[in-house]
């Protein structure tokens, strides 16, 4: 595990233990979390919800003991929370108020006052693309507005700490990327620093420089995206015109290790000399070798490897969705 | 390397990248076209907020002041619908009605008609019981309908749309939620029920000219109905808002609230009038501020039994009611589990 230079990191807990009753939640979690922007994943029932709750200083935690911007998340989570802006997953907006009144009504309740939670509400609102739409009632709001105008809410307060849980539930491809957009503005340019969660890895890879996995209530990664790409195996991918299977056997024969669906294949690389292998192999069997690059893997990769070595039987990330996470147009 | 899990020579996995097939036969490909990118006027800069938030009572004052400023204003507030508005507002108007039958009385000076209307509708005991506690028409179709519209949306709705996340991801505590929202329906109530007692005492003063004997006289009993409609607004509001937070549906913590009301008094009236007896009322809440407030007053009571009863009754039923909406309260959540 690595730690960024920060000298202060946004998060520290130790030994952090919640039990409800007989079910341990969260079991002796140790994190860092540094400035920046930290992908929480895991699957379903892995202790997200409880983790950030303790964040939050909504729950007190049974055992062990944490700090959020060197606060102590048991007894100081109202001043946790005002330096906090949270995104909730589901709905949490009045559908009876404008885009306007929603925001500056959440500015208020963290204590601003009445002009400056105005002012603010509607930079922000221009911030997350609703300028146009921050009069219009939020009953009105399609699922991607929504969703931004819960950032919206989050972000009133200029917060040190922005909290998303499934930031993408429910968008089209085109709020997605906005959504994200933002979200990485909002660490690059704001300075803020972003805690996310989400089912959707690429949406994490693309905004978080981090990723904190949890399974079962531990803490069974907490590294940089990169670091961890880095440790597994490299391999070039080849896509081939005719004759996979005889390409497939001329590269084991050839003492590779080849793994192949289709014309796709994947080969363990072996140093440089691998590529020229490759293409005696095709050279040898007479097939063409359309495609090969060294294949790079991504956070999907390393989530579904980290399953494999957890022996779930997870075979991609949608195997963790529900409806409510599937993009719908909007 | 991570030192919770080790990944090193892991391999990822495989899946068909260009098009399904097995490789063995020649395929076309499909290339994907990319989608067309068309240019947006918009440029997103994030801008820092500098000021400071203010303490615990801002925060309070802004929830009482979204939950109340609501019943006049839409603008920036829990905006209560055009019917319910105006269903208050006719409620309200009617409380009032004795205040418009004292000014006729004045108007007619002392002539029969005036003495008529001052007898009916001025200053006595009775009349004072009647303006909060009178079952027909304001205990049976103002105080308990005005309550259903008041408060059963308070925290139903939060419930029903997440909105409670919006107040615990925030520095507010659940004491504060719930005070607030206690407070906030019951100074509505107050408005109207208290509000409309209050002008109706003082209009009896100014419209008759009545001196400060009148007043000495009238004072105590005028403070033992002003009691009694704190008491009536108090219990309804703790009834109202359990009911509330058991709820996703404002429709739902209505009308429980008027078959609470309704269903024990019809229950210990059909009782009454079988077995001649009055004690099922304690069940009622109705009759167990009726009860107290007859007592407060100084008129006659209608129940045979004792007034310990309600006065036991009336604790536990505002006790279990608080009881349950702390509880409820205390499960809303944050994060869905």
């Amino acid at each position: 595990m690595s730690l960024e230079s920060t000298p202060q990191p946004l998060i520290e807990a130790s030994a952090l233990r919640k039990m409800y009753g007989p079910h341990l939640a969260l079991d002796d979690v140790n994190l860092t979390i540094p400035h920046g922007a930290t992908g929480i994943l895991g699957p379903n029932g892995a202790g997200k919800s409880t983790l950030f709750k303790c964040i939050l200083g909504l729950i007190r935690a049974t055992s062990g003991e944490g700090k959020v911007l060197n606060m102590d998340m048991r007894t100081e989570g109202h001043l946790i929370r005002s330096k906090i802006g949270y995104m909730p997953e589901y709905d949490s907006l009045d559908p009876g108020l404008n885009a306007i009144d929603q925001v500056r009504y959440s500015g208020e309740l963290l204590g601003m006052n009445t002009s400056s939670a105005t002012q603010r509400a509607h930079e922000v609102l221009e911030y997350v693309g609703l300028k146009d739409q921050r009069y219009r009632k939020i009953e009105t709001f399609s699922t991607g507005m929504k969703q931004a105008t819960k950032l919206a809410c989050a972000l009133v307060h200029d917060p040190e700490i922005l909290i998303c849980d499934e930031p993408t539930n429910g968008l089209d491809q085109r709020a997605r990327r906005f959504m994200l957009e933002t979200l990485r503005k909002t660490v690059t340019e704001g300075g803020r620093s972003v805690i996310m969660s989400s089912h959707v890895m690429d949406d994490v890879q693309e905004v978080c420089d981090r990723i904190v996995m949890i399974h079962k209530g531990r803490i069974v990664v907490q590294s940089n995206i990169d670091e961890l790409v880095s440790q597994v195996e490299e391999e070039i991918e080849i896509s081939v015109w005719g004759g996979a299977s005889e390409m497939e056997s001329q590269l084991s024969s050839m003492g590779m290790s080849v793994r192949r669906l289709g014309r796709n294949m994947r080969v363990s690389k072996r140093g440089d000399e691998t590529y020229s292998r490759i293409m005696e192999a095709a050279s040898a069997c007479g097939v063409q070798v359309r495609k090969m690059t060294d294949y790079e893997p991504d956070l999907e990769d390393i989530f579904l490897l980290i399953m494999e070595k957890l022996g779930e039987g997870v075979k991609g990330t949608d195997d963790l969705m529900t409806d409510d996470h599937m993009g719908v147009s909007v | 390397m991570s030192k919770e899990m080790d990944i090193s020579d892991g391999v990822t996995r495989m899946e068909s990248a260009f098009g399904s097939g097995d490789g063995d036969r020649d395929a076309k490909a499909t290339v994907a076209k990319n989608a067309e990118i068309k240019g947006a006027i918009f440029e997103q800069s994030y801008r820092p907020w500098r000021g400071s938030l203010g303490p615990r009572w801002v925060r309070n004052y802004s929830i009482f002041r979204h939950h109340v400023y609501g019943l006049f204003s839409s603008k920036g507030h829990r905006s209560y619908p055009v019917m319910v508005r105006l269903t208050i507002l006719g409620i309200f108007l009617f409380s009032l009605s004795p205040v418009f039958m004292l000014f006729l009385a004045s108007m007619g000076g002392n002539g029969e008609l005036g003495e008529i209307l001052s007898r009916m509708w001025g200053i006595n005991r009775y009349n004072l019981w009647g303006q909060v506690l009178g079952f027909f028409p304001r205990n049976m179709c103002m105080w308990p309908l005005l309550t259903a519209l008041v408060v059963g949306g308070m925290i139903s709705d939060d419930r029903s749309n997440g909105t409670s996340a919006i107040y615990f991801s925030r520095p507010v505590t659940r004491i504060d939620y719930t005070a607030m929202k206690f407070v906030s329906s019951a100074v509505v109530l107050g408005f109207v029920i208290v509000f409309s007692y209050l002008l109706y005492y003082t209009s009896a003063i100014v419209f008759r000219g009545e001196g400060w004997a009148f007043l000495i006289d009238t004072f105590p009993m005028f403070l033992g109905g002003l009691l009694a409609g704190i008491l009536l607004v108090i219990t309804y509001t703790s009834i109202g808002l359990a009911l509330s937070s058991i709820s996703q549906s404002r429709f739902f913590a209505g009308v429980a609230f008027l078959a609470t009301i309704y269903g024990t008094k019809m229950v210990a009236f059909l009782i009454e009038s079988q077995f001649d007896s009055s004690i099922l009322y304690i069940f009622s809440p109705y009759d167990v501020l009726a009860h107290i407030g007859q007592w407060l007053i100084g008129i006659e009571s209608n129940y045979d039994h004792s007034l310990a009863f309600s006065a036991v009754s009336l604790l536990l039923m505002n006790g279990i009611s608080i009881a349950l909406l702390a509880s409820r309260v205390s499960s809303l959540e944050v994060t869905r589990e």
